[in-house]
């Protein structure tokens, strides 16, 4: 039973990340990991805690399997108790109105059976997408404040970039009398993070009478701020929609900064070191002598024989003596062999990267990927999940090696820039 | 078909070994950090959880909180379930009783109740103050084997060294397996043989009641090394020497305790401490809280093992560092274990130091830096201390927890306690 002063919260994790590639081949955005440890959903979910938010369900569809794993009973997140508890809600069959959620407002709809069995004053929904570290007892406290009826958590972002985003006008009071969604001409600066309180009995009631409303952004929001009392909660502080290569690799390359403005420890962010890469199970990093490690994360149970510098390692990676590595994000369990160059990569779980190889060589970073040129286009290579990189193989700029190429898959010992193998 | 547990093993974790000094003021001994992430008494633990073995209880007298905090509800060993699990016994009053433990197996004894509760059909006692790994199903199998009352696991140490230790006269019934015991002594001044017992102990649980019993009506002392096993010795009972070759570490001394640290690195360590499978609790000191290791463009960190949640700016090397430690810049920290939370301020020189939890080196602090090459004893500095800028301790010094930072002098000469 929830008390009738709690606040449900509702995440959106079904994201699929199109643009972050073969990172999300087999997981959804939310399960990507980030800065050595975390998966990104971590974030959203380290605040709900850290806010006192008791009930979450997590809406789930785009490859669920991963994601599902690192929740577990959401222990990590002290969501496991009488009062507390974090629950899946895929996309099911079988009941009228049922069927792949359609867009955020239809996802909510198609479970306000769940909805339901837990009354409360307000409802919360976050994305699970996004790099940030907020109060969410705060924004409820506004929200009761302004007796709104909805509260958006808003943002200033360049005006280049509002037209990747809800864009809201408000009047001298914080409400939003305006709003445009994905505005093609900039009027605004202020940019919807996804993240909404909606009383609890307001949105029922909106869900319920009108089905044409399938997306926040693009149908409730517009609909609502005509009629009802729509506010905006300004939030100041790093906040990072990490949807693209370009975007994942700059807010891990934050994490390394001095003074960095994104810290997860600081904000109090947990991760579930009980799921799958068992990070309990890892002794100490061992950085052994000869081994040159700047500016850079090193998770438990990798081991540094070489060189590492500004480089975000998750748990396991092992770098063998005079490897060089730089600008790069490695994740679980990859093995660098002896005398290997990774440079401006990122590489997934359990990749293998032979003697001498050299992966991003040369300069030309400005020749896109050939496939995906909207993807890559920055000079980063990317190397899929338990891809085998034979010895001594040179790959350049922009490339793609897709999830379990093994040493088969090269035809040659050189890979062009901009190539997909 | 087996659900329930036919071992029971039992866990002396009570004892403080006053050779440890600082390190056991507020724990005991089994709870000392170890290895960068672990405590001794996870070792243990974790060798249990690797052979299978889940009805597990801890004896446990000494300054048990931190013990208690550490074990939590025993998930950490996954050690939660039908029939598995943790239980901590302390001391307890009842009718017609109110005892503390008088030794290790009074400790035992007073248990009695819970062991025939269980009704094990061996009964596996083991220390909690060790560093090894060891499958205690091959010894209870041998025991079994062998249709023995107690078999006892041993290594072969030093002569020079084997009076610290119970020691076995094996013989060669089972060849490299072990034998049968035909002699014990503990503790002797002048040893004749050098199998150590390593205090890893299976016995028959009938054959240890009757001997309890008699032990409690007719002796003074209750130990097993020193009443127990001569007592069986005496009444020829089938006293069983399992021989174990693997790594051994005893760490009942600070210099022990700081090789048996420094065996974790080097190119070749003689503790291969990735394979040997052992858990923590990481909800113990917050380290599952800790953000990866990070390394400032100013560090220079060799042969070392730092756990997530250091910041490393200055110098590291042949070093153990718990989370929560940092090194800032200009510092060096060498041949060193820092448990969790130190901070070492800048240009501060750290060699050979024992650092126990929330410790903060000053500005320039000097420890243990003097002096000629070669070996030198270590220096051991209690919990939250702040050792003030400029400080300079030598050699071979203890400084007592949490003291009043005007109490320790601007110089401390080799070899001073400061209380």
């Amino acid at each position: 039973m929830s008390s009738r002063e709690d606040t449900l919260v509702l995440l959106l994790a079904g994201g699929v990340g199109t643009r972050l590639n073969i990172l999300v081949k087999t997981r959804a955005k939310p399960a990507v990991p980030f800065a050595g440890l975390y998966r990104i959903i971590d974030f959203s979910l380290s605040n709900v805690m850290n806010s006192g938010m008791k009930h979450v369900g997590v809406l789930t569809q785009y490859k669920p399997l991963s994601l599902m794993r690192h929740l577990a009973t959401g222990e990590a997140w002290d969501f496991t108790g009488r009062s507390r508890g974090v629950k899946i809600l895929p996309p099911s069959t079988g009941f009228r109105d049922s069927d792949w959620y359609k867009g955020t407002a239809d996802a909510i709809r198609q479970n306000l059976n769940f909805v339901r069995a837990h009354p409360s004053k307000e409802i919360l929904i976050l994305s699970g997408d996004h790099i940030y570290q907020m109060d969410l007892d705060a924004m409820i406290e506004f929200h009761r404040q302004k007796n709104a009826d909805i509260t958006i958590g808003m943002m200033v972002v360049p005006e280049s970039q509002i037209h990747q985003f809800g864009a809201g006008i408000t009047n001298d009071e914080g409400r939003i009398v305006e709003w445009e969604e994905k505005p093609k001409v900039a009027r605004t600066n202020l940019a919807s993070m996804g993240i909404y309180v909606f009383n609890y009995e307001y949105l029922m009631q909106l869900l319920t009478e009108d089905k044409e409303i399938v997306d926040f952004g693009m149908h409730l929001v517009p609909k609502a701020i005509s009629r009802d009392s729509v506010f905006a909660y300004p939030f100041e502080g790093y906040w990072r929609d990490v949807g693209t290569i370009q975007a994942y690799w700059e807010a891990n390359m934050d994490l390394l900064k001095d003074d960095p403005e994104i810290s997860p420890e600081a904000w109090g962010i947990r991760p579930n070191l009980e799921s799958e890469q068992l990070l309990a199970d890892r002794i100490p990093a061992r950085l052994a002598a000869g081994s040159k490690v700047k500016r850079s994360m090193i998770s438990a149970g990798c081991v540094i024989e070489g060189e590492v510098v500004n480089s975000v390692l998750s748990p396991g990676v092992i770098v063998g003596p005079g490897c060089s590595i730089r600008d790069s994000i490695i994740l679980h369990d990859c093995i660098i062999e002896e005398g290997a160059t990774v440079d401006l990569a990122i590489m997934d779980k359990r990749a293998r990267i032979g003697k001498g190889a050299v992966i991003g060589s040369g300069d030309n970073k400005n020749i896109p990927n050939s496939k995906y040129p909207g993807h890559l286009y920055t000079g980063i290579t990317l190397i899929g999940k338990e891809a085998d990189i034979p010895p001594g193989t040179v790959i350049g700029r922009n490339c793609i090696i897709n999830p379990w190429c093994k040493q088969n898959c090269f035809t040659d010992n050189a890979v062009q820039d901009g190539a997909t193998i | 078909m087996k659900l329930k547990p036919r071992t029971l093993a039992m866990i002396l974790a009570g004892g403080r070994v006053d050779d440890l000094t600082v390190l056991t003021f507020h724990r005991p001994k089994s709870a000392v950090p170890f290895g960068g992430f672990t405590r001794v008494i996870d070792f243990p633990l974790s060798n249990l959880m690797n052979s299978g073995l889940d009805r597990v209880a801890i004896l446990s007298q000494y300054r048990s909180y931190s013990l208690i905090n550490h074990i939590g509800i025993g998930e950490a060993w996954d050690m939660i379930g039908r029939y598995r699990g943790i239980s901590i016994l302390p001391p307890y009053i009842g009718y017609g009783h109110s005892q503390w433990y008088r030794g290790s197996s009074d400790a035992v004894y007073q248990n009695l109740d819970f062991v025939e509760y269980i009704n094990p059909e061996q009964l596996l006692i083991l220390s909690g103050d060790h560093i090894y790994r060891m499958d205690y199903r091959e010894l209870i199998n041998y025991h079994r084997e062998k249709d023995a009352d107690l078999t006892m696991a041993c290594i072969k140490v030093p002569r020079r060294e084997a009076h610290r230790f119970g020691l076995a006269d094996i013989d060669d019934e089972d060849g490299e397996t072990g034998g049968r015991v035909v002699r014990y002594r503990e503790k002797p001044d002048n040893p004749e043989y050098n199998w150590a017992s390593l205090t890893v102990f299976c016995f028959k649980p009938e054959v240890l009641y009757q001997v309890l019993e008699s032990n409690i009506k007719e002796d003074a002392s209750y130990e097993f090394g020193r009443d127990i096993i001569p007592r069986m010795m005496n009444e020829n009972r089938r006293v069983f020497g399992y021989k174990f070759r693997g790594y051994w570490g005893y760490t009942r001394t600070i210099e022990e305790y700081w090789q048996t640290n420094m065996d974790l690195l080097g190119p070749d360590p003689k503790i291969k401490f990735a394979d040997w499978g052992v858990r923590t609790n990481l909800e113990h000191r917050g380290i599952r809280d800790c953000q990866p290791l990070k390394i400032g463009d100013n560090a220079r960190i060799s042969d070392s093992l730092i756990y997530n949640g250091c910041i490393i700016e200055g110098d590291v090397e042949r070093s153990i560092l718990f989370p929560g430690t940092r090194v800032e810049k200009g510092a060096k920290v060498k041949d060193s274990v820092l448990f969790f939370k130190n901070v070492v301020g800048k240009e501060a020189m750290l060699d050979k130091v024992i650092s126990d939890v929330n410790t903060t080196f000053g500005r320039g602090v000097r420890i243990n830096t003097e002096g000629k090459p070669g070996p030198k004893e270590a220096s051991v500095i209690g919990w939250n201390n702040f050792i003030k800028a400029n400080t300079i301790i030598g050699s071979g010094c203890t400084v007592y927890p949490s003291l009043p930072s005007e109490k320790i002098p601007k110089q401390v000469e080799s070899g001073e306690v400061i209380r």
